[in-house]
């Protein structure tokens, strides 16, 4: 009988399936970053002034300065003069409807298993497609539209709702905030923008498919989600890129807002190319992605589902202003061969009575690492604040490492926060008694990652759910011990 | 246009002029100056601190402690003043027959010190005497610096060698098993202008040998006062040390220590350090597992009044398998002070079948004050068992309800309850006597404690 290592490693070392790349033709920006690109980019959108030197301000900023080597990730020094910043598939017009959008494009949106027409009117969700950072479709638009949701592309956006996009835009996350988040920027092409008018539940869930095509391109995308009082909305988003040799940089910013009485629940299913087993090629995922609950008794959610990029590095948050409101974090991040993942989140506690529940399981096979790096922070105001946070590791082989990092400060006296993590391995015992019951080896590992990972599956909806359980399948084939 | 480069933030600041000033005036008065290797190393050590400056809260181990307000001053060597055997008696711990060091301003009193009757094998001498009499073999013991450890040179390490005085020179030889403890009572009296100290420790543990040490830093006078403490404690195969600190500074003194520990295979380490008064406390312990099946425990509990400061930085490397760790770290925060605790434990590639365990819990009392807890852990090995966990809240409303159902009033059931909270650590010294000073500072540092006098 295989041991428990062996099993693990099978089961760890299957392919990507979803590298192959689509020939289509692309509009591309020279490469390369100056203050013309983002002109360029700018004026290529069709943006109000104000935008483009939003941008410049963006880009200013970021010239001063320097990229950030706290984190427990290595890679060599990005080339940012070497990175195509936009590139946009090419089509004579917008298509008017799903039928016009390049067969090509559609092609790949069915290998991946999301046609996108049919299954969207089967499972009811309503999908933005994004394509190497361009909206190349949105679904149910007009179903969306009566209700008073705006829900579409961020160009769109711009173009039919700019004051919305100019009232919110940067709030959360300022021009300024971090080297990737400025970068973004400056240079972000396109993304989602949803928008949920008062006492509005959002009958669907709403969808955003990422898809990096083009060699050498940056994924700079922008997504601004705003719930106004007494709404709710439950957004997805999923990513997939094709299998290349070459590096390629990812770094998007998503800002959340919610109002009174708001909820937004916001999902990630991450399956970037993660390089190969030696760790050659992969998506280096820099993403920004913060929330703040303005308003009183409002909650905002992050689940998340960290299974591909070579490098994964980012900390959705929560910034809990409003009192009563509530900020939550599941996550799973699975790393496996030469993956690197710096995850985690922060919680600023600064409302009356506002709780905060941080669940991150992490799995590590091959010669991974991984980190858990989160913040939970009391302000003094927060009266009665209250953070439970767990974090636990799995390790699989001996060549990987799990890490975790919390920091907690607390500067109420009334307020309570607990944190625990463990660190532990799947054991023989628990394959052994699972092979006794006729389970098979593969089986059996799928079995006991997903009974580790079960806390944070129930927070993902359906149509996700049943994705992310097939996805840490394939992420660790190949690997417990 | 090429990639844009990174540049190098200074996370450090540089040391004002005073330090050069003092050294080049104090250098070749320190003891076994006129030994050439020594006095290199000094020279080479304060150059390095120079270099280095002192770091600034955004050196990741410094994060919650802004030291160069306090340490980035002019500053003088104290001096020896006098001390009656009156006011350093009643520190003393480890009962009567034990073997005793004591320092004045960092300064040896031999006087008031006993270390007679030493079995064979067994040192005890001030590191001054060993300074001049053996410099080679202080340097030999220095040599292997473990400060580089942990993220580049060590500002306050470097400093520390660069004025090395005075000290503790503690050895025992293979298989030697001590039935009396050993104390080191450290008296800081205040000085009218602001003064600082260097004191160093080692310690060494043969084989099979067993000691008992005492650790005893009090502040008996207030004034701005800086003691810079270097301890290195090596612990043998199969030896065993039981270590208790005590820690009770005066209002004005900064403490600064760093602890170095290594533990041979099947040494067994107990360590309880209590940090109850001092105006800022920074306790900084590198503890590396280097053999197999090690046990070792680490204890401690720290409770800042007013505007105090404590920061706790612990790290424990587990480099060998079959290693046992514990941290049990309490703390209290009150009045406008502030707590901080940094735990990580290191989990080494071959470190397999590792068990470690840190726990950290924090009482807030006080809407001024701040608690901040940073559990870390690193791990490269499979088959191990880690687990850590923090809180910080107020007391527990039921415990208090509890409690006031059987008679006590609020007032009392809250200091009970805060008492009862440090005194859990406490319980851990190895030594009664250390434990029971503790204890009179711990009641006299709880609002309210002068109730529980009668309770206890």
């Amino acid at each position: 009988m295989a041991t428990a290592l062996e099993t693990v490693q099978d089961y760890t070392a299957k392919a990507y399936k979803y590298g192959f790349s689509t020939a289509i033709e692309s509009d591309m920006a020279p490469k390369g970053l100056n203050e013309d690109i983002v002109r360029l980019i700018s004026a290529k959108k069709n943006e109000p002034e104000w935008m483009t030197e939003w941008r410049l301000e963006a880009y200013r900023r970021w010239l001063t300065m320097e990229e950030p080597n706290w984190q427990k990730v290595g890679y060599p020094p990005i080339d940012f003069q070497e990175i195509y910043f936009y590139a946009a598939p090419k089509t004579k017009e917008r298509p008017k409807s799903l039928d016009d959008i390049d067969p090509d494009i559609r092609e790949t949106y069915n290998k991946l298993g999301i046609p996108i027409k049919e299954q969207e009117i089967l499972s009811g969700v309503a999908v933005d497609y994004v394509w190497d950072s361009v909206s190349v479709a949105t679904t149910f638009r007009a179903k969306l539209q009566e209700l008073g949701i705006i829900f579409g592309s961020f160009s769109d956006a711009l173009q039919s709702h700019p004051e919305l996009v100019k009232k919110y835009l940067g709030t959360v996350v300022p021009q300024g905030d971090n080297y990737f988040a400025a970068l973004n920027s400056a240079v972000f092409t396109d993304g989602s923008f949803v928008y949920i008018p008062k006492g509005v539940r959002c009958p669907m869930e709403l969808s955003t498919y990422f898809r990096i095509n083009e060699m050498n391109t940056g994924q700079f995308e922008r997504t601004l989600i705003i719930a106004e009082e007494g709404s709710y909305v439950s957004y997805l988003e999923g990513c997939t890129a094709p299998q290349r040799d070459e590096n390629q940089l990812h770094a998007a910013v998503v800002e959340l807002i919610t109002m009174d009485d708001a909820e937004i629940k916001y999902s990630t299913v991450q399956n970037w190319y993660p390089g190969d087993a030696e760790g050659k090629g992969g998506i280096y995922n820099f993403v920004t992605k913060r929330g703040a609950c303005r308003g009183k008794r409002s909650k905002i959610s992050w689940t998340q589902v960290e299974t591909g990029s070579a490098i994964t590095w980012k900390y959705p948050s929560c910034i809990l202003q409003g009192d009563d409101s509530v900020g939550e974090f599941y996550s799973v991040a699975v790393t496996n061969n030469a993956q690197q993942a710096d995850t985690g989140t922060k919680m600023i506690h600064i409302g009356k009575r506002t709780r905060s529940r941080i669940v991150s399981k992490g799995i590590s096979a091959g010669k991974a690492d991984q980190t858990y790096r989160g913040l939970v922070r009391v302000l003094k105001g927060a009266e009665g604040a209250r953070n439970h946070t767990q974090c636990d590791s799995m390790l699989i082989g001996d060549k990987c490492g799990a890490h975790t990092v919390p920091y907690i400060e607390i500067k109420n006296r009334t307020a309570k926060a607990e944190h625990e993590a463990t660190t532990s391995k799947i054991s023989d015992d628990q394959l052994f008694y699972c092979r006794a019951r006729g389970i098979s080896e593969e089986d059996a590992v799928a079995l006991v990652v997903n009974g580790f990972c079960r806390e944070v599956m129930n927070e993902l909806p359906m149509e996700f759910a049943v994705e992310a359980r097939k996805l840490l399948g394939i992420s660790l084939e190949g690997s417990v011990g | 246009m090429t990639a844009i480069a990174r540049r190098p933030v200074s996370r450090h600041t540089a040391p004002v002029p005073a330090f050069a000033e003092l050294f080049e005036h104090e250098q070749q008065h320190l003891p076994g100056s006129e030994a050439a290797a020594l006095d290199a190393w000094r020279r080479t050590r304060f150059a390095r601190f120079e270099t280095t400056g002192l770091p600034t809260q955004r050196v990741e181990h410094w994060k919650y402690t802004n030291i160069a307000k306090v340490a980035n001053v002019a500053m003088g060597l104290a001096s020896r003043p006098e001390v009656k055997l009156d006011d350093v008696q009643r520190y003393f711990a480890g009962g009567p027959l034990a073997r005793r060091l004591i320092f004045v301003n960092g300064h040896l009193a031999t006087e008031l010190s006993h270390v007679g009757g030493l079995p064979e094998g067994v040192v005890i001498k001030g590191l001054d005497v060993m300074l001049r009499d053996d410099p080679d073999r202080v340097l030999a013991a220095l040599a292997e610096d473990r400060a580089l450890d942990a993220s580049g040179p060590h500002s306050f390490a470097d400093l520390n060698a660069a004025f090395l005085q005075s000290g503790a020179w503690i050895e025992v030889a293979d298989d030697i098993v001590l039935e009396r403890p050993i104390q080191l009572l450290f008296l800081t009296v205040g000085e009218a202008s602001a003064v600082m100290t260097h004191p160093h420790i080692i310690v060494k543990l043969g084989a099979r040998a067993k000691a008992h040490l005492i650790e005893s830093h009090v502040g008996v006078k207030d004034g701005h006062c800086l003691t810079n403490l270097v301890a290195d404690y090596e612990v043998g195969a199969g030896a065993r040390l039981d270590h208790d600190r005590l820690q009770l500074g005066a209002a004005g003194t900064t403490f600064i220590g760093l602890n170095r520990i290594r533990i041979g295979e099947k040494g067994e380490l107990k360590q309880t350090v209590a940090t109850l008064g001092g105006t800022l406390v920074r306790n900084e312990t590198d503890m590396h597992l280097q053999g197999s099946f090690i046990e070792a425990q680490l204890n401690g509990v720290y409770m800042p009044i007013e505007s105090e400061h404590v920061d706790n930085v612990i790290r424990v490397h587990h480099e060998q398998p079959d290693g046992h760790s514990d941290q049990f770290y309490k703390g209290l925060a009150l009045d406008k002070a502030k707590a901080a605790f940094a735990g990580k434990i290191f989990v080494y590639k071959d470190a397999q079948r590792t068990n470690a365990f840190q726990t950290n819990n924090n009482l807030l009392l006080s809407d001024d004050a701040e608690i901040d807890s940073k559990p870390e852990l690193e791990i490269y090995a499979d088959d191990v068992k880690c687990s850590h966990g923090a809180t910080c809240g107020e007391l527990d409303p039921v415990a208090l309800f509890y409690l006031r159902s059987r008679g006590l009033d609020r007032d009392e059931a809250e200091s009970l309850l805060t008492y009862a909270f440090a005194a859990e650590v406490l319980e851990r010294f190895t030594d009664p006597a250390v434990m029971k000073l503790a204890q009179e500072r711990l009641i006299a540092r709880t609002p309210g404690g002068a109730n529980l006098t009668d309770m206890l």
